[in-house]
């Protein structure tokens, strides 16, 4: 190991030489002077002054927290406007559209509110002459009964049920006599018609053929034995 | 007494500053010591101001920590050691303050040692352009094989001094010397041939 290094001393040797020759730096001529200066004043300056260690926490304390409040910011922070889910929301109606459904609406109402009106008109004068009939009879329980406060569409008189009288009724409004109008009819969706497959109609038709024949054939053997 | 005090060796010296607390044997070590430690911060700084504060921080730290030197020691190890250890801080603070300062050491960026195209043989082989060529490349080199070079091939210390200035083995300090001396021999490959 030793002629190792002495035989590294002689490779560099010129190197050697060089870093030898090189000019000795000395001290400046009042350091001794500022070196005492120093020391009768106590000016120890950084000497004194021992280097605080590294210390992880210390030193990541600070990011750590305010990453985490970054971090709490986003998570906890109410946004500002609400953001439009484009699920929920209504899709946008073109002005052009929405003016021509509103003017087919406006023409529908009054179509309809016309056609009240000319039943109202006819429904008098036929009403006129049965009323005319039945007042003598009717006329005290018709003055004493309270307008009913339900719509015609979601109540059902039972009385006119079971006595028979309420011929003029649709058959849906018929099967709806419990509770009928007062909860929406569920809806489970659109059924949707499944495409038979071709093949296993033709192998159900082939084994109902094969059936057939072979029932043909075993009455032929019957009416040939008989 | 002044008279046998120079006489004494440093570490006689240095117990008698221990002792007595007698402040004519601490300027005598600082009087031996001064420009040796200021030869060997310079040539592992390369900055004349930074090295005097080094070598000022040293002798002042050697002042209020006399009582730290054990006899055993050599006390010139012992010393530069403390200087070794302040002139590292500095260089790492150096380096810090060009890390973040605007320039970035732009104005103290050295030439490139190794293309030196443009120098003629006979500059080179002028005595004081080889000195400034030696030392630019001497800051070139990687610190922890710089100062043991300085140690080594400036200083004149053994390796068992080496070894006992840095805190390394031995065997460390060997190849430390030699790899230093080798990326500085790449660096002065136009001066020196292997």
């Amino acid at each position: 190991m030793k002629k190792l290094y002495s035989e590294n001393d002689i490779q560099h040797e010129e190197l050697i030489k060089g870093l030898k020759a090189l000019p000795q730096i000395k001290a400046p001529e009042n350091f001794e002077y500022n070196l005492m200066v120093r020391i009768q004043n106590k000016n120890f300056g950084e000497v004194l002054e021992e280097r605080p260690k590294f210390n992880f926490v210390k030193f990541f304390a600070p990011s750590a927290i305010v990453a985490s409040v970054i971090l709490l910011f986003f998570i906890f922070y109410p946004p500002s406007g609400e953001v439009d889910n484009p699920l929920m929301s209504e899709p946008p109606v073109l002005d052009s559209q929405s003016v021509a459904n509103n003017s087919n609406i406006i023409n529908k109402q009054l179509a309809f509110k016309e056609s009240i009106k000319q039943k109202q008109a006819n429904v008098p004068k036929a009403r006129a002459s049965e009323k005319a009939l039945s007042t003598d009879a009717n006329s005290p329980s018709t003055k004493l009964r309270p307008p009913i406060p339900l719509s015609a569409r979601q109540s059902v008189s039972l009385d006119d049920y079971i006595s028979g009288s309420a011929t003029n009724r649709t058959e849906l409004q018929k099967g709806n006599v419990v509770k009928s109008g007062e909860e929406p009819s569920e809806f489970d969706g659109f059924f949707v018609r499944e495409q038979p497959d071709l093949n296993t109609l033709k192998k159900y038709r082939a084994t109902v053929d094969s059936l057939k024949k072979a029932q043909a054939k075993a009455d032929s053997i019957k009416k040939a034995r008989k | 007494m002044n008279k046998q005090l120079s006489e004494l060796s440093d570490e006689e010296v240095i117990k008698e500053f221990q002792d007595n607390n007698t402040l004519e044997a601490y300027e005598i070590l600082v009087k031996r010591y001064k420009d040796p430690l200021t030869n060997f911060v310079f040539r592992f700084l390369g900055d004349r101001d930074a090295c005097t504060d080094v070598v000022q921080d040293t002798m002042i730290k050697f002042y209020l920590n006399k009582d730290s030197y054990r006899s055993f020691a050599k006390f010139s190890t012992w010393i530069y050691t403390i200087a070794g250890n302040l002139a590292k801080n500095e260089l790492k603070r150096k380096r810090r303050r060009n890390f973040f300062s605007i320039n970035s050491g732009e104005d103290e960026r050295t030439p490139q040692i190794e293309d030196k195209a443009f120098l003629a043989p006979d500059k080179v082989a002028d005595g004081v352009l080889k000195n400034e060529i030696i030392q630019k490349a001497l800051l070139k080199v990687t610190p922890v094989y710089r100062e043991v070079v300085i140690l080594r091939d400036i200083q004149d210390f053994s390796y068992e001094e080496i070894s006992e200035i840095t805190g390394l083995a031995i065997g460390t300090v060997k190849s430390r010397i030699n790899r230093g001396r080798a990326q500085l021999q790449k660096l002065l490959k136009n001066i020196y041939r292997e």
